[in-house]
């Protein structure tokens, strides 16, 4: 197989999933691009995570109200569920449409939020803003809850416009005014919440939506330059009409997906690192009634996205680095104990899952990484990379004996290297690597003694791998 | 005016009460998977938790009157503690058996908690382990492993001495798919809750296939994910319908009778944790007038015992409490 296939199939694994195992990449690109994009889109046609046994195992996670579960079951599901892009997508969502189980305070809630991210998040981009909207958990989360007719909270109809669609602006001009933000508040007055049941003495039931006609500001209102008696639907809709809500999703799809992007409060001055490429995503939009799938299908086939000059020139985000490691290395396949630490990872690196710090979200790109952050991700991928006893690791240990009898400190990177990505380092780099596995010359892999041998330092070439500045990126 | 009675009418059940609530000590269960009852009326209340709460993993000791007696066991690997607890039994003598799917052992103790013996050696051949989920004592103080990873039954002796085995994985008759719960009935049948088999297999003592009840799906008579069984002194069946929410019952010959979708009224303990909590019982009283009901139902039954009385048990496994059922002859108004 052409090495240019299984690099390509892994940039395609790792921006659409959560990266996978060499196996599955060398599978994957055997079936070829095009058919493994469409089946990373049409997420029905893949086989479906076990729920059932997911509860088997783990019977608390139904109906869970702890947050630890909730999180702990979405990073299961990353791990494990073939529809990779949809949980990719739903995680894109979470960092888009923050709401924080700090405020919230119930786990079920933020995990039927994601649920939410996880059902729609690749469909009309309407229908995701609608159910969005009558989401409880973002109703109190964003104060619509305290927004009455008599008196209006303008938090949500505010970060709807400034961080949901439309963004501040584009271009150096400004997307909408105040009164286009009064005017939203308005139509989304009475989008409030039943009484749900406390969490004593037998658990809290799910919140339900609740539209009360009642405290419903029904007067004329207007809105981006229409007039009309606007409900939350309507602002939707009118919203997702607006040249500038393509714009900010394909500015957004393009700094998850490709390459990372200024961090968005920048959008309106600086305009996007691939104006052609934003464009074709923008068309895709007005040419598909909105479809985020169709946005997506269009960057995952383009020259853009299959560029090598932007493989390794994205930061991985602390949940990329956690669930792809695990993934690659098949750590947490099936149910076992344990998973509760792995799910806390990404939040010692910054990236509470379920609880971003507010809602604009987590800064991504570099400034996931800072002094401390940097040593939880080096420490956790030398630990995982490191364990040769990890069936993953095994397997590439393996394939790195198949590789030759003999190997050359040289050949031995380069296949360290190859398995590990294919991770492309830098000249200095990489002397460094070769520097150290020629210290103890050649590997072999004929006796028991030298198989040994060879798995102890697969496994330290790995870790020191896991430590490049090469290795932060996807 | 003429009555018009249609199906199985000559017993009727009525709900009685509900014990427990949700805490991780004391009066109260977390994520509760199994239950014994001891002649004497003492429970044992076998608590999963989860993994980062594991100060929730242990056996609760109370009776049906809400009396709290103690709690024993942790989450561990060593002698007397557990990890994934799926199941409890008790022997003639009163020791109790506690079956942990995740360290393939059985651990004795006894009945006030005191580490006895532990054994279970995981694999797949004679006498291993690879899962186990039910535990069920006969009257030869012989205890039947329901060996789900293996889709068998095994037969051991109180000390862990294989003695034999009936079942192999799949979906025909006497075949498994992940079973979990069993339960013996006064002649020594065997019930086993064939899980994903959405179906309950009736055995002999020695193995011998002769029924099945259910079939995948939610309508009458059908199961989803039965994880529980029992059968009272009359035979009727009762069936922890876990994702359908629900507990069927079904007559000996396997007709439908009934089923209980929970009728829970607070317990003395629900009622105490609400005593100190106004905005609490402020909040559940709003609740209550937008959806009444919801507190009230079954949510993932994971467990249903008969006691020496009659009582139906049924562990509420997501609510954290039982639900108790008592059958009467006699038509019961309810």
């Amino acid at each position: 197989m052409a090495e240019q296939d299984i690099a390509l199939m892994s940039h395609l694994m790792r921006r659409a999933g959560f990266g996978a195992s060499r196996d599955e990449i060398e599978a994957k690109a055997a079936q070829g691009y095009d058919s493994v994009v469409q089946e990373l889109l049409n997420p029905e046609t893949q086989e479906a995570v076990d729920e059932d046994l997911l509860y088997r195992y783990n019977p608390s996670y139904y109906e869970a109200a702890a947050i630890e579960n909730n999180v702990q079951q979405w990073v299961w599901r990353m791990i494990n569920s073939p529809r990779q892009l949809q949980e990719k997508v739903a995680l894109f969502w979470h960092m888009i449409f923050c709401a924080g189980h700090s405020k919230i305070d119930s786990g079920q809630e933020m995990g039927l939020m994601v649920d939410i991210f996880r059902q729609d998040g690749m469909g009309k981009f309407d229908n995701l803003l609608l159910a969005l909207s009558t989401n409880p958990g973002m109703m109190y989360y964003l104060d619509n809850t305290e927004s009455h007719k008599t008196a209006i909270n303008e938090n949500y109809g505010r970060e709807l416009l400034e961080l949901f669609s439309l963004g501040v602006g584009m271009d150096e001009g400004f997307n909408y005014s105040e009164d286009d933000v009064k005017a939203c508040a308005r139509a989304f007055t009475g989008w409030n919440i039943a009484p749900p049941y406390p969490p004593f003495p037998h658990g809290r039931s799910p919140w339900e939506f609740r539209f009360d006609p009642a405290d419903h500001d029904t007067e004329e209102k207007t809105f981006l330059g229409e007039t009309g008696n606007w409900n939350g639907n309507d602002i939707i809709e009118i919203a997702c009409k607006q040249p500038a809500t393509a714009r900010f999703l394909a500015r957004h799809l393009y700094n998850y997906f490709v390459a990372d992007e200024p961090q968005i409060p920048a959008w309106r001055l600086t305009p996007p690192r691939d104006q052609a490429a934003i464009e074709a995503m923008e068309k895709a939009y007005w040419e598909s009634d909105h479809s985020i799938k169709a946005m997506l299908e269009v960057l995952f086939t383009s020259d853009f996205f299959k560029d090598e000059a932007i493989r390794y020139a994205k930061v991985k985000n602390p949940t990329e680095m956690v669930v792809s490691l695990l993934r690659m290395t098949g750590e947490f396949k099936g149910y076992k104990p344990g998973l509760f630490d792995y799910s806390q990872e990404p939040k010692y690196m910054g990236m509470d899952l379920m609880n971003p710090p507010t809602v604009e979200g987590w800064h991504t790109g570099r400034e996931w990484i800072d002094s401390g952050t940097l040593v939880e991700r080096i420490n956790f991928a030398s630990d995982i990379l490191g364990n040769t006893e990890l069936e993953g690791v095994q397997s590439l240990v393996n394939r790195l004996m198949g590789l030759g009898d003999k190997l050359t400190p040289e050949q031995f990177v380069d296949g360290c290297l190859d398995l590990t990505g294919p991770v492309v380092l830098f000249p200095d780099t990489m002397g460094q690597l070769i520097s150290h596995a020629s210290q103890e010359g050649e590997l072999s892999h004929g006796t028991d003694a030298e198989k040994s041998d060879f798995t102890r330092r697969s496994g330290e070439m790995f870790q020191m791998i896991a430590a490049t500045a090469e290795f932060q990126f996807e | 005016m003429s009555t018009h009675l249609f199906g199985l009418t000559s017993r009727t059940f009525k709900h009685s009460h509900a014990v427990g609530r949700a805490e991780f000590a004391g009066t109260g269960f977390r994520n509760p998977t199994d239950m014994a009852i001891s002649p004497d009326g003492t429970v044992y209340i076998c608590n999963r938790s989860y993994e980062n709460r594991p100060d929730g993993v242990h056996v609760t000791v109370m009776t049906l009157d809400e009396e709290y007696i103690t709690e024993f066991g942790s989450y561990g690997e060593a002698d007397g503690e557990f990890m994934w607890p799926t199941s409890v039994a008790l022997d003639s003598k009163g020791y109790l058996y506690l079956a942990d799917e995740w360290l393939n052992r059985i651990t004795k103790f006894t009945s006030d908690g005191e580490f006895v013996s532990k054994w279970g050696t995981a694999g797949s051949g004679d006498g291993e382990l690879s899962g186990p989920a039910g535990l069920a004592i006969d009257s030869d103080d012989n205890i039947f492993i329901v060996d789900a990873g293996n889709s068998r039954v095994q037969k051991f002796s109180l000390d862990g001495k294989y003695i034999s085995q009936f079942g192999s994985k799949g979906s025909d008759d006497g075949q498994f798919n992940m079973p979990w719960g069993i339960s013996l009935d006064g002649e020594g049948h065997v019930y086993i809750a064939d899980w994903r088999n959405d179906r309950i297999q009736k055995f002999t003592a020695d193995g011998q296939w002769e029924a099945s009840i259910g079939s995948t799906g939610s309508g009458v008579g059908q199961l989803n994910r039965p994880n529980g069984v029992s059968v009272d002194a009359d035979g009727d069946i009762y069936v922890a319908d876990w994702m359908n929410n629900r507990v069927q019952v079904f007559a000996p010959d396997g007709r439908y009778i009934t089923e209980f979708h929970g009728e829970a009224v607070l317990s003395k303990w629900g009622r105490d944790k609400l005593a100190s909590n106004p905005d609490m019982i402020r909040q559940r009283s709003l609740a209550f007038a937008n959806n009444p009901g919801y507190e009230q139902k079954l949510c993932h039954p994971c467990a249903v015992k008969i006691d020496s009385e009659g009582k139906i048990i049924i562990i509420d496994h997501t609510r954290n409490r039982l639900q108790i059922y008592i059958k009467e002859d006699e038509p019961a108004l309810v």
